[in-house]
């Protein structure tokens, strides 16, 4: 029995038993009080229509006497009746509606409604700690590939809003501590359908607990932590934390990436963006001398891409600790360290904004960072700006001042761990693309342009093997050879190409990136491409159905049922007769002659 | 002692009670059967059942389980009596009347089980 439902029986055994007794009083002093018949016999209720009396009466509807007028004694005992019953009823009704209103009993509603809807997910479903600006961010792009979250927050006033979220399919949110165990398997960390647990809580603590319960309650799932301290993140590692994300340093990296070679960061923001969004433009990003105005965790993982690069860098903070700290390091020799909050003409001027190529505005205020960015380019129009933006709500300011680049923590993450859940060899993809050399990712690039038009791709992932290829993996068997091109062919018109680039091939521990179109492809490799949805719906079709297999690689439709197999093959012998018979005609004609 | 297993107890073996009070007797004699003996025993069964809602230990759901059999067996006979003075009109006939007592006889043997239940709940707590 279900807490809810053991709940409202222990709660009304009392007003039952009150009813019972009320009612059974009653209706025995109904039959037994004496009344007479319209003839003036004596005449007793029977307990058919003492109840039925009773029934009436009780509930106040009140049908009149039956089936014969009462007596004075009768009248008396009515009126007792009318008192004890309805009372009874009262009680018990209020008893009700007091143990709806009861904050308990509303809690274990809520408890009990939440677990159902957990047992009713019956695909891919991701456990979510925290549903901040990151959270939302991956709530809304996971449920728009099909994958199912769930939710656990401690914020009572965050949980009671996500009945409205706007996402194609419910999400189940909890409240709870994500650092308790017992919560996280409540929330479905057992699951039979859970494949990873994201901790994206703003807590590195929270984070950690939660990685380490993961890990220890369910061994083979992956779990996602956010982290935003070294110490944190080394100890999530050593608890077999499968990715750990550092928003700051994934941007820095991405950084670096747009400064070397704009073209690897154009692929990188197309192939991990939204698909369906716009496409971007590349960014171009020149060397000379950069001022960084915020010296915290964002500051320094930024200064120390530039810094091993060789590029002049200008550093504003107000902490004389940091400042101190900065001058004593050797590597720190070629560059300056200026006090000051950086959202004055005066500072920045002393910084040489007049000569800078670029800024990065990192503080953790969103309204110093803005006025930054005004002021700097106020005095210098050509600067290349880089904004951190701290809030969600502040976007459109942001994008007012036409920041070349805006970091946006959460969605830096969001973008991430994305990736990491929809397509894996996403990751394995792009670390083997930036040791290519920047003329690969141009052609790369405008390969790209080529097929997919105006908006984002989507991406997946072929796995050859008989779950998801079933078409395939039958042919394979068979011996068949079929190459990666021959998936690009439509299966509607063979002659024609779906929208779709072959980004990576994986073969045991081998990557292969673009693989070309004549690689014949094994069981057990793994595929990545990326197209519009129209190529994704194709190309599954292709893999799948052994009719759309057989007519790309053969031009036939082969028939489906018993009588039109056996008739085709009837109608395919003859045609070999027939052929055969003709060619020996021609020789025996040849022999003639 | 605990007040509550006192009152379910008093009412689980005022049921078996009674019930036993209204299956004595001929089976088709309507004298020997008395309508208020049937009032009661359903009753006090209905409050016997009720005091075992929400229990969640297993022998609270086993004691629930055979009062709703007790309970339905009643009310069926009750039923049968009232369709046969009521509206059938028939009477109690012997074949009516045996029909009650037998339903009854059924009761009892659910209400015999909850109190052999009972008193194996007692003998198994040792304080």
């Amino acid at each position: 029995m279900n807490v809810v439902t053991s709940l409202i029986l222990r709660q009304m055994r009392t007003p039952f038993i009150v009813l019972i007794l009320g009612y059974s009083i009653t209706i025995l002093g109904m039959v037994l009080t004496p009344g007479i018949d319209d003839n003036g016999n004596p005449h007793h209720l029977s307990f058919f229509d003492a109840i039925y009396f009773i029934s009436f009466t009780a509930t106040t509807i009140g049908f009149g006497e039956i089936p014969y007028e009462f007596t004075e004694a009768q009248k008396m005992w009515v009126l007792i009746t009318i008192y004890i019953t309805v009372v009874s009823w009262f009680y018990a009704v209020g008893k009700i509606l007091s143990l709806a209103q009861d904050p308990a009993f509303k809690e274990a509603t809520k408890r009990n409604s939440f677990s159902r809807s957990l047992n009713n997910i019956h695909e891919t479903l991701v456990l979510i700690c925290g549903f901040g600006e990151t959270g939302h961010a991956l709530v809304h792009s996971l449920t728009g590939r099909n994958i199912r979250a769930v939710v656990i927050e401690n914020d009572n006033d965050i949980i009671q809003t996500m009945p409205l979220l706007d996402t194609p399919k419910v999400v189940p949110g909890i409240l709870g501590d994500a650092r308790d165990p017992e919560q996280l398997l409540m929330a479905g960390l057992q699951h039979k359908y859970c494949a990873a647990v994201i901790a994206v809580t703003s807590s590195d603590e929270t984070n950690l607990k939660v990685a380490i319960t993961s890990k220890l309650l369910n061994p083979n799932i992956c779990v996602i932590c956010r982290s935003e301290i070294n110490e944190y993140e080394e100890n999530m590692f050593s608890f077999g934390t499968d990715f750990v994300i550092n928003p700051f340093d994934t941007f820095a990296n991405i950084f670096s990436m747009a400064m070397h070679s704009p073209s690897l960061h154009l692929l990188y923001d197309w192939l991990t963006g939204v698909s369906n969004a716009d496409l971007t433009n590349p960014v171009c990003i020149e060397e000379g001398h950069w001022i960084i105005c915020g010296f915290g965790r964002f500051g320094q993982a930024l200064y120390k891409h530039l810094n091993k690069h060789d590029i002049p860098v200008t550093i504003i903070d107000p902490s004389e600790e940091r400042r101190e700290d900065f001058l004593s390091k050797s590597e720190n020799k070629n560059n300056d360290f200026i006090l000051g909050t950086g959202f004055d003409a005066h500072t920045l001027t002393l910084a040489g904004v007049e000569n800078s190529v670029g800024i990065i505005s990192g503080t953790n205020n969103d309204s110093n960072n803005l006025s930054i960015i005004m002021t700097a380019r106020d005095i210098n129009k050509d600067l290349f700006v880089v904004g951190r933006q701290n809030k969600v709500a502040n976007h459109k300011l942001f994008v007012a001042t036409n920041a070349d680049i805006i970091m946006q923590p959460s969605e830096i993450i969001a973008r991430k761990i994305r990736t990491l859940l929809t397509a894996p060899l996403m990751i394995a993809f792009l670390n083997k693309a930036r040791h290519q050399d920047p003329e690969w990712a141009n052609i790369a690039v405008s390969r790209l342009m080529g097929i997919l038009g105006e908006s984002l791709p989507n991406i997946w992932t072929i796995y050859v093997n008989p779950d998801d290829a079933k078409a395939l993996t039958q042919v394979l068997k068979l011996g068949r050879v079929i190459r990666v091109g021959n998936l690009l062919q439509d299966p509607r018109a063979r002659e024609k190409k779906i929208k779709s680039v072959a980004l990576l091939l994986k073969r045991s521990n081998k990557l292969l990136l673009m693989p070309t179109d004549d690689i014949a492809i094994k069981e057990g490799d793994q595929l990545l491409y990326c197209g519009t949805p129209d190529a994704e719906r194709s190309m599954k079709w292709t893999l799948n159905d052994i009719h759309s297999l057989n007519y790309i690689m053969t031009y036939e439709d082969t028939p489906d049922s018993y009588v039109w197999r056996k008739l085709h093959m009837l109608m395919k012998k003859n045609e070999r007769r027939n052929r055969a018979r003709a060619r020996q005609q021609k020789n025996l004609k040849k022999l003639k002659k | 002692m605990n007040k509550e297993k006192v009152v379910f107890s008093f009412f689980m073996v005022l049921a078996l009670t009674l019930n036993f009070g209204f299956y004595v007797g001929e089976v088709a004699n309507p004298a020997h059967h008395n309508v208020y003996e049937l009032f009661a025993v359903v009753t006090v069964n209905l409050i016997a059942t009720i005091l075992k809602f929400g229990d969640r230990s297993q022998m609270g759901a086993m004691l629930l389980a055979t009062g709703l059999v007790a309970l339905v067996q009643l009310i069926s006979a009750s039923l049968v009596w009232t369709f046969a003075t009521q509206i059938n009109g028939t009477g109690l006939t012997p074949d009516v009347m045996s029909t009650i007592v037998a339903l009854s006889g059924g009761a009892m043997v659910a209400n015999i089980i909850s109190v052999v239940l009972l008193m194996i709940e007692t003998a198994m707590m040792r304080h």
